[in-house]
């Protein structure tokens, strides 16, 4: 209870706090195989709902107690009191503890950043009075677990032939390709996991140091993804006097990041398995000179029956992935010095930067792949091309915090003030170069020496820049009181007040606050006579935070929101002659402000039984207030708008308990849970949107749709309710009309009459999905005895539905292969009354529908975790040594077709199953040694 | 000491406190870091205007496939093409008149043309709120009416009655009104062409005889587009008067063969001919630089299907259909500049050729299509030029010659029929026959046609109507408007509620239930 946890701005003890701050040891982060630490904290935290996807070092989909906005969501991360939206820098080894704030006591302190939440990372500091060498070492290997079942040859034939039939139409010869390929295992491996992590601390008197160095190298299971990073933290401390100190803390990076490879799943599921994965030796000419080559040549796929985006993926993947280079270098580092001054106060003043520099080049080489039909290659790559993309950002913050600290009898009075600004520049510069056509038309030669743009081999006429940029800046006064009497009436109180260049200037400042409360009711006189209970906390608090978020539908930030941005490419032409012109892409605001959301919560905390007992209780709400929407009415001929209404509530409870018993001295064992019931709905829109409601629809013309609608949880699934197939003519008949949807035959989807008026139209489209869990869940079981530990842990969400888009609502664009399960589809009466008849020409099942809803609930073996640990080896050289085995996500239990049932996503549209996301099995084997 | 320090530490606090707040404000003002429309002084209303160009032909509604579904796909002649799978939902649609409500083609095609018609409101009110009259601006003025009056006749003929917004708004709830009877729709066409007419000028030309502008409106432009409106309403008298005003200008003349309209070749030779009036214009600069084309010509060029990449020269959507081929006899020349097939020579440069012969029909392995639009073929010197070759095929260079001479001739023909001229029609249609028939047998091929009743010069406008404009996107109004569609149609689907296409369902829910869906959906 008397843990020093971080609050904003500075620290405190738990003890003296009236808010629900969760703190989890950096060790639990440390060996997990999982380069984002924040996907390590999955199922661990009340309130904290991870949605985690299988690409290495890719931040996972978080949401602290709900989803609060239709624009921003994901939590705000403070490390070592540097804001930040991204934590890629950090490497878990160096993690000394993770805080989850949660609660308007906590957050408002944080002011427009605060309503979604804070994730606060404090790095290692050297331990007073010792060196300290740590060495840890990990490795690991991924397996694809739970593969979508896709038709093999025989099954993708007999469907074929029985969707020609279907439509009169006569299957063309194909005989040409006569493979069996399992194209998922064709484009996913076994991949392998490797962390080194070497850090030194050392402390003395007047300094403390500390240092680590790491290097991670994380592979996909889709082949060639991986991530490559060198990290390296050196922070220092000195004690000028006593009046005096002063620190610096340096934390750099270097990323190889993945070459783009999370559309492959999706793209190898859509071949026809007739087509050969394996390359074939063949001889070609060689596109660099004039010679002629002999070498394997990926196939490509049928083009007379696939086309249209479908490709064979390993052409693309196989050729182009050795010429990307895609690098980031980022460097976050401060500065700071702390006066203390007339016994009480403390001034203390950081200056915090953080810059990246990212250089992506890809160079398209020349290529070949094989033709099967014709049985020749082809130079499926004809010109050679590079495209650099330079992205840089620069994080500037400044905080000047006095604090007064004292106490007065009975009265304890900790008082902080602060002034702090921050600013943000986003700098981005894509260039693109191709080699000359004409004359001799030399191709850019493949070598890295000239995978730049201009090379002398670029054509100058092909030779292109473009560069997008923008700002921000904020600046902000705050202030809190931290307060108790006797130690048994806690009152905290905090203030901010934020003023934003992204506002217009009357709207410019925005204030934040919050209040809470406490009652430590064990240090009641009613309660001295008592075993049961050590503590008893009884706490609440409110208080309005605000969210800065502004936004297009889809989540992509809106730099300038009060200055509309301008169309590209708006020109007249007479003559080939281009005249200029300017259309706004939406109609600017001058009324704008930010989102606020009005925050409550109140809960308990108590230990018992000799403090074996630990159980925290919270009860939260929160209303989100003047959302920020971006209002699109196409049907008046109108450009969009940002405006601000609407109304989003979210509410529940949050429930964690644990117990720790020490049986003897060489025996304890532990176990925990925590569930989290979540509720949300939105209570209005905006009543400047016509429609009432946000849609956001994907897929071919947005049969795919998620709608925020006042009385619905947000980003509900929206669609027709799917009561069978029609089985025969006279069945249709018999039935209500369905034909202003479109044509419709026996085998077709039977959709429900929602609003009972006797025909089936758009108007019987309805709610057929939650995205949001109704509760997440995680529990742990730990044992140790003496060197051995064993920890499980478990996780999962119950109650959300999944929305999936494949092996249903393809492009008619495209031919794509079938999913296994369609073998139990309708091919005459009574065959079937779920999987309708095999037509990519019946549009009318196209439409999005509770056929494509499915359970999203899922339990998952998060962890299992033995170690053995041995104390002082090598005659004390070895301080203690670690050795452990870890298998994350040993096993799933879910109801869906998916690879997964865990499917991210922005505010308003998540929960989506576009046929990847793959989350496999990892096994790690580790060693931590403490000289 | 103690009373010193706090002395000392006040003014500290103050002087520091109210540097930070002068320096907030300046910290604070970020504009963005490129032209915002202030910056662009997009006050002035030509560049609104131009605006109104560039969405003419980067909507698709205006320009690609919505606007082929509509005007030409729907009709007898034209079928939507490509292959089977590729846009299946266009067959059930538009070729067999089972209309969706909801749907990327009617959504787009109702979403742009409203576009249009809010920024022309807006470049309205922008020339009033300014009292704009200076000779420019009133051009400017004129080129809005157009576009707004060209929206809406689109949208007439698509929908009927429709809200009429002749207004500016950038208030949702002020644009959202019920619908308008077509009759108030016509009047405000009337008013905005009859404005147009007046402002445009009959010429782009500068002193020195040098079209500054090729291919911007004219007042010849919305006097023949105002005729084609007074056409659908059998409103004779005024669409005679309005092509005679044109054919009085002396500023368009028919190409000399008909093949030349269709040329669009390396540095724009063939855009804006003789008989262009209203031209949508694209442009491809070599390899592809200064692309700001239009995916016309890519959407309608021969589609590869199971041919060599050298076939791939579009997505080859409106093709010819076997009643059109069967029902041209094949000695009028236009069959063979207007129908390509599959499987033969393209006929050389005679009949707008380039000298390949098209791979053979057949889907799956060879080309999907037997045959393709001919008018839209792309010259392979430009394929080149441009890069749109190979895998990259395309033919965005290609301009749509919205409206041409030859309507302005035919329109001439049928209202003067129409009412009684019978010298006039016998005239006209005549003008038509002989530059079609080029120096062919005058008895054999497109002969004279002699009037010898309105109704048989009536039947003889209406095949020449199809002929000349086959597969350019008149036919399915022109059946319309003269009551000839069930019995053309009928065999297709049609029946008499398919005149008008339902209104999508995304403008009705956003109306709130304002906009009445058109009866019978």
């Amino acid at each position: 209870m008397d843990e020093v946890v971080v609050i904003g701005y500075g620290q405190a003890s738990k003890r003296d706090l009236t808010g629900s701050i969760v703190k989890i040891e950096g060790k639990e982060v440390a060996d997990k195989p999982n380069t984002n630490p924040i996907a390590s904290l999955q199922s661990k935290v009340a309130g904290l709902y991870i949605v985690n996807n299988g690409t290495p070092g890719a931040q996972p989909d978080i949401r602290i107690r709900g989803t609060v906005s239709i624009g921003q969501v994901h939590p705000l991360y403070v490390v070592d009191g540097i804001l930040n939206d991204n934590i890629d820098y950090i490497n878990p080894n160096d993690i000394e503890s993770i805080e989850v704030l949660k609660d308007p006591s906590s957050l408002a302190i944080f002011g427009v950043k605060g309503a979604t939440g804070v994730i606060a990372i404090t790095t290692k500091r050297a331990k007073a009075g010792q060196t300290v060498v740590t060495l840890n070492s990990n490795y690991g290997f991924k397996k694809l677990v739970d593969k979508i079942k896709m038709a093999n040859a025989s099954q993708f034939s007999t469907l074929f032939a029985e969707e020609n039939a279907n439509n009169n139409v006569a299957t063309p010869d194909y005989s040409a390709i006569n493979s069996n390929t399992d194209w998922i295992s064709a484009v996913t491996r076994t991949a392998h996991f490797n962390a080194n992590n070497l850090s030194i601390s050392s402390s003395s008197e007047k300094n403390k140091f500390n240092m680590g160095v790491g290097y991670t190298h994380d592979e996909g299971i889709i082949r060639h993804e991986q991530l490559k990073k060198l990290l390296l933290s050196i922070s220092d401390e000195v004690k000028v006097n006593k009046f005096l100190r002063v620190g610096v803390n340096l934390n750099a990076s270097r990323q190889e990041l993945p070459y783009d490879l999370t559309w492959v799943l999706d793209g190898a599921r859509k071949i026809m398995p007739q087509v050969s994965a394996l390359p074939k030796t063949f001889s070609y000419k060689n596109p660099y000179g004039l010679d002629t080559l002999t070498g394997p040549l990926y196939s490509t796929v049928d083009h007379a029956l696939q086309n249209s985006g479908v490709e064979n993926p390993l052409i693309t993947i196989e050729n182009e992935w050795p010429t990307k280079i895609n690098r980031e270098y980022r460097t976050v580092g401060s500065a700071w010095a702390e006066v203390s001054f007339l016994k009480n106060f403390t001034f203390r003043s950081t200056f915090y930067a953080d810059m990246s520099e990212l250089n992506d080049r890809q160079y398209i080489p020349l290529y070949n792949a094989y033709d099967p039909l014709r049985d020749s290659a082809y130079l499926i790559s004809p010109r050679t091309s590079v495209t650099e993309y330079d992205n840089n950002w620069r994080k500037y913050q400044q905080d000047h915090l006095l604090n007064y600290k004292a106490i007065f009898g009975d009265h304890s009075l900790q008082v902080t003030g602060g002034f702090t600004t921050y600013y943000f520049g986003n700098f981005n510069r894509t260039g693109s170069a191709k080699q000359f056509t004409t004359g001799a038309a030399t191709p850019i030669p493949n070598d890295p020496r000239f995978w730049y743009i201009s090379t002398n081999y670029n054509d100058p006429t092909q030779t292109f820049a473009t560069s997008s940029q923008s700002e921000y800046s904020t600046v902000s006064y705050l202030a809190r009181v931290l307060y108790n009497y006797k130690g048994k009436y806690y009152l905290n109180a905090s203030f901010r007040d934020d003023g934003s260049s992204q506002l217009p200037p009357k709207n410019r400042f925005q204030q934040f606050w919050a209040v809470g409360g406490a009652w430590e009711v064990t240090k009641e006189n009613f309660l001295n006579d008592q075993h049961i209970l050590d503590y008893l906390k009884i706490k609440g608090s409110l208080g309005v935070l605000g969210n800065q978020t502004s936004t297009y539908a889809d989540g992509t930030p809106i730099p300038y929101p009060y200055y509309p941005q301008l169309n590209t490419g708006v020109v007249a032409i007479f003559n080939g002659t281009v005249y200029s012109a300017a259309q706004n892409s939406y109609v600017p605001n001058p009324n704008l402000k930010w989102e606020t959301v009005a925050s409550q919560e109140i809960g308990f905390e108590a230990t018992g039984l000799q403090n074996r007992l630990h159980v925290e209780f919270n009860y939260f709400n929160k209303k989100t207030n003047h959302l920020m929407t971006y209002v699109s009415r196409p049907s008046t001929g109108l450009p969009d708008e940002l405006i601000n209404g609407g109304t989003l509530r979210n509410w529940g409870e949050e429930l964690s308990a644990s117990w720790n018993q020490a049986v003897n001295k060489d025996f304890s064992w532990n176990v925990s849970g925590n569930i989290t019931f979540l509720n949300n709905v939105v209570v209005s829109m905006d009543k400047d949107l016509p429609t009432g409601f946000l849609s956001r629809a994907f897929q071919n013309n947005g049969s795919a749709e998620s709608r925020t609608e006042a009385g619905h949880p947000i980003g509900s699934f929206y669609g027709f309710v799917v009561d069978g197939l029609y089985q025969s003519n006279l069945d249709i008949l018999k039935s209500a009309p369905a034909s202003a949807i479109g044509s419709y035959r026996p085998g077709d989807f039977k959709f429900r009459d929602v609003n009972h008026d006797g025909q089936i139209d758009y108007n019987d489209r309805t709610y057929i999905g939650n995205p949001s869990p109704k509760f997440i869940y995680g529990g742990s079981i730990g044992a140790n005895y003496k060197g051995f530990a064993l920890s499980i842990d478990i996780g999962g969400v119950y109650g959300n539905k999944i929305f999936r888009t494949w092996g249903s609502l393809e492009s008619p664009f495209q031919r794509v292969n079938y999913p296994a399960f369609k073998m139990g589809r309708w091919h005459g009466a009574g065959t079937s009354n779920w999987d309708p008849i095999i037509s990519q020409a019946d549009r009318f099942n196209y439409n999005g529908s509770t056929y494509n809803i499915e359970d999203g609930s899922f339990i998952r073996l998060r962890n299992v975790n033995l170690s053995y640990t041995f104390n002082r080896l090598a005659g004390g050289a070895i301080k203690s040594m670690r050795v452990y085995l870890n298998a994350q996500n040993l096993k799933t239990w879910k109801h869906n077709y998916g690879y997964t049932a865990e499917f991210g996503g922005d505010a308003t549209a998540f929960g989506y199953d576009n046929a990847g996301g793959a989350i496999p099995v990892v096994g790690t084997a580790g060693v931590n040694i403490t000289f | 000491m103690k009373t010193f320090k706090k002395i000392f530490w006040l003014p500290v606090l103050a002087t520091s406190f109210a540097l930070v707040l002068a320096g907030c404000t300046k910290f604070l003002d970020r504009k963005p870091l490129q032209a915002t429309l202030s910056d662009l002084h997009q006050g002035a209303l030509e560049s609104q205007s131009f605006a109104m160009y560039s969405t003419l032909r980067s909507y698709a509604g205006f320009s690609t496939l919505p606007w082929l579904d509509f005007n030409s796909i729907r009709d007898d002649d034209a079928q939507k093409g490509s292959s089977t799978t590729d846009g299946a939902e266009v067959n059930a649609e538009f070729e067999t008149f089972q209309y969706t409500k909801n749907d990327w083609a009617t959504n787009t095609y109702w979403n742009d043309h409203f576009y249009m018609i809010n920024l022309a409101n807006q470049a309205l009110h922008i020339a009033d709120s300014l009292k704009l009259t200076d000779p420019a601006s009133l051009r400017d003025v004129g080129e809005a009416c157009f576009f707004r009056a060209y929206s809406y006749f689109e949208l007439v003929k698509a929908y009927g009655d429709v809200p009429l917004l002749n207004f500016y708004s950038t208030d949702a709830k002020a644009l959202i009104k019920p619908k308008s009877p077509a009759s108030a729709i016509y009047a405000l066409i009337d008013s905005d062409l009859n404005v147009a007419t007046q402002y445009l000028p009959i010429n782009w030309l500068d002193q020195n005889n040098n079209n500054q502008f090729p291919g911007r409106l004219t007042s010849g432009a919305a006097k023949s587009l105002w005729a084609q409106t007074y056409m659908f309403r059998n409103n004779w008298a005024g669409a005679k008067g309005l092509c005679e005003s044109v054919i009085a200008s002396a500023q368009y003349s028919l190409s000399a063969n008909f093949v030349d309209i269709w040329k669009d070749g390396v540095g724009g030779a063939g855009k804006n001919g003789p008989e262009s009036i209203f031209e949508m214009q694209a442009s491809v600069g070599q390899n592809g630089t200064n692309n700001y084309g239009v995916q016309w010509g890519t959407s309608q060029n021969v589609r590869q299907g199971g041919a060599s990449t050298a076939w791939n020269l579009g997505w080859g959507w409106n093709t010819p259909t076997d009643n059109l081929n069967n029902a041209w006899s094949n000695s009028d020349p236009r069959k063979a500049a207007t129908i390509l097939y599959s499987g033969q020579y393209d006929g050389g440069p005679a009949t707008g050729g380039y000298g390949a012969t098209l791979p053979p029909y057949n889907p799956g392995t060879s080309l999907d299509q037997k045959y393709w639009s001919k008018k839209v073929y792309s010259d392979p010197a430009m394929r080149a030029y441009t890069g749109q070759i190979g895998p990259s095929g395309g033919a965005d260079w290609i301009d749509h010659r919205i409206i041409r001479y030859a309507d302005v001739i035919l329109m001439e023909a049928e209202a003067a029929n129409e009412l009684g001229d019978g010298a006039t029609a016998e005239s006209m249609i005549n003008i038509i026959r002989r530059r079609a028939r080029g120096s062919a047998d005058s008895t054999t091929v497109l002969p004279h046609v002699t009037y010898t009743s309105q109704a048989q010069m009536r039947q003889a406008i209406k095949d020449e109507r199809r002929w000349e404009f086959a597969m350019e996107g008149y036919r399915f109004y022109d059946l319309v408007r003269w009551g000839d569609a069930p019995a053309v149609l009928g065999s297709l689907g049609y029946t008499p509620r398919n005149a008008l296409y339902p209104i999508p369902q995304p403008a009705i829910d956003l109306s709130g239930g304002v906009l009445v869906q058109n009866p019978n959906y």
